[in-house]
């Protein structure tokens, strides 16, 4: 059907963006196809290793899913921390991605979870990882005939965790400041960093990987100076901006202070994470 | 081009002609004439439009209504029985929680769905509950309260 009707078709999920920028006479397309029936895309499927969640998956049964909030740490509080109660029972995992806007909630957390998204076509399927999936802001890779039919993550080894912390003046309804997701595995607990993710949100015209701040922590043993080295680090690779959320400076400050914190709540889960 | 739906709304089978951009809010309340249901900031930020949808509370603003077809629509105008007021709308009349009156209607509906699964809610869980609703008296306090003695007295 995306190929049949061209160009003026825009795909509708929740509806909680599209529909307020069709209102505002941002985007008027011709036809709007709804995704919403096709049952297999509303679906959070773990099979064997991989966890699958459908693009229609409502950001409430992200946050309310009980494996997600097992092993995905981070994803659960990115989901819980999108919008508001009302929001999220209508926004959905993939529309949250398709839109690409430089703060929203789930890429950050996806992106440390190293999260690939399932692009769909008439012409076929392709798998790419988040990491390279957002150009700008409301950019991606996306051709117009395809759709962002699901996410694939991959269960975190034992001794992992993640967390996710969103910045803001209010609790609910609120668009970040700064956020940040950070990933971290462990050898055992107590043990070297093996791996590690660092993921800022609001920072950049894309989420954006902090790598040099990674580096900074694998092979090493974890503490609370390493960590602080850490933030300051990915500091220096955020890409903040002036506007009336906030400063650039204030904006770098924060991507310091909250790299530490993320990486510190994600070592206390790593230490107390067995695996399945 | 107009689209034919079948909505239930409060309890009551509806077939309807909509446009398909027509959004849920002003079907609700042009079409239906239920006025209960508010129309506020039109983006999905104030929850002056909040309604039951398949048991869940949205922003109807955001709803096509074409995407409402085939589903349980409850609005404000629902809860009332033979029997009187739903408790949740007699505890916002005892306790003093309705100023203006213009976010009740969706602060009901956010705590009958929060009482729904979670009978016993506590102050914390109405307060993340109703975070989508907002009141611009900033009578909060009084709706909280009035929400929590629903909840401590429904049998």
């Amino acid at each position: 059907m995306m190929a049949e009707l061209g160009g003026g078709v825009r795909p509708i999920a929740g509806g909680s963006d599209l529909v307020v920028n069709m209102r505002r006479g941002t985007v008027a397309p011709e036809h709007v196809l709804s995704l919403g029936r096709i049952k297999e895309l509303c679906v959070i499927n773990l099979s064997g290793r991989e966890l699958t969640i459908g693009a229609c998956c409502t950001v409430a049964s992200l946050a309310e899913s009980s494996v997600i909030a097992s092993q995905w740490h981070a994803l659960h509080e990115g989901a819980l921390s999108l919008g508001s109660p009302l929001v999220r029972n209508l926004a959905t995992a993939g529309g949250n991605l398709v839109t690409a806007r430089p703060a929203a909630d789930l890429p950050p957390p996806l992106m440390a979870h190293g999260a690939s998204v399932a692009l769909q076509s008439s012409q076929g399927l392709r798998v790419v990882s988040l990491d390279r999936f957002f150009l700008g802001p409301g950019r991606t890779v996306m051709k117009p005939a395809e759709i962002l039919t699901g996410i694939v993550l991959e269960t975190p080894p034992a001794f992992s965790g993640s967390s996710y912390i969103k910045l803001g003046t209010r609790r609910a309804l609120e668009i970040s400041i700064v956020s940040v997701a950070s990933y971290l595995t462990l050898e055992k607990p107590g043990g070297r960093i093996r791996s590690a993710r660092i993921v800022l949100g609001a920072v950049a015209p894309v989420p954006i990987r902090a790598v040099n701040a990674e580096k900074t922590l694998i092979g090493e043993i974890p503490s609370g100076p390493l960590f602080a080295k850490a933030g300051g680090t990915a500091a220096g690779e955020s890409k903040p901006i002036d506007d009336h959320r906030g400063t650039a400076g204030y904006r770098k400050d924060m991507v310091s202070v909250l790299t530490r914190k993320t990486l510190q709540a994600a070592l206390e889960r790593a230490n107390s994470n067995k695996g399945e | 081009m107009k689209k034919t739906i079948h909505i239930t709304v409060n309890q009551k089978p509806i077939e309807l002609e909509v446009q398909p951009n027509q959004t849920l809010l002003e079907v609700i309340r042009e079409t239906l004439g239920l006025t209960g249901t508010k129309a506020g900031c039109l983006v999905g930020d104030c929850g002056a439009c909040t309604v039951l949808l398949d048991k869940r509370p949205v922003n109807s603003c955001l709803v096509l209504a074409v995407q409402a077809d085939g589903k349980q629509v409850t609005t404000i105008e629902g809860l009332e029985t033979p029997q009187g007021l739903h408790p949740l709308q007699t505890a916002f009349v005892d306790k003093g929680a309705i100023q203006c009156g213009y976010c009740t209607p969706g602060m009901i509906l956010s705590a009958k769905s929060l009482l729904g699964r979670n009978p016993r809610a506590d102050e914390a869980e109405i307060r993340k509950a109703i975070s989508g609703n907002l009141c611009r008296c900033t009578g909060y306090q009084k709706i909280v309260e009035a929400i929590l003695f629903a909840s401590r007295t429904s049998p």
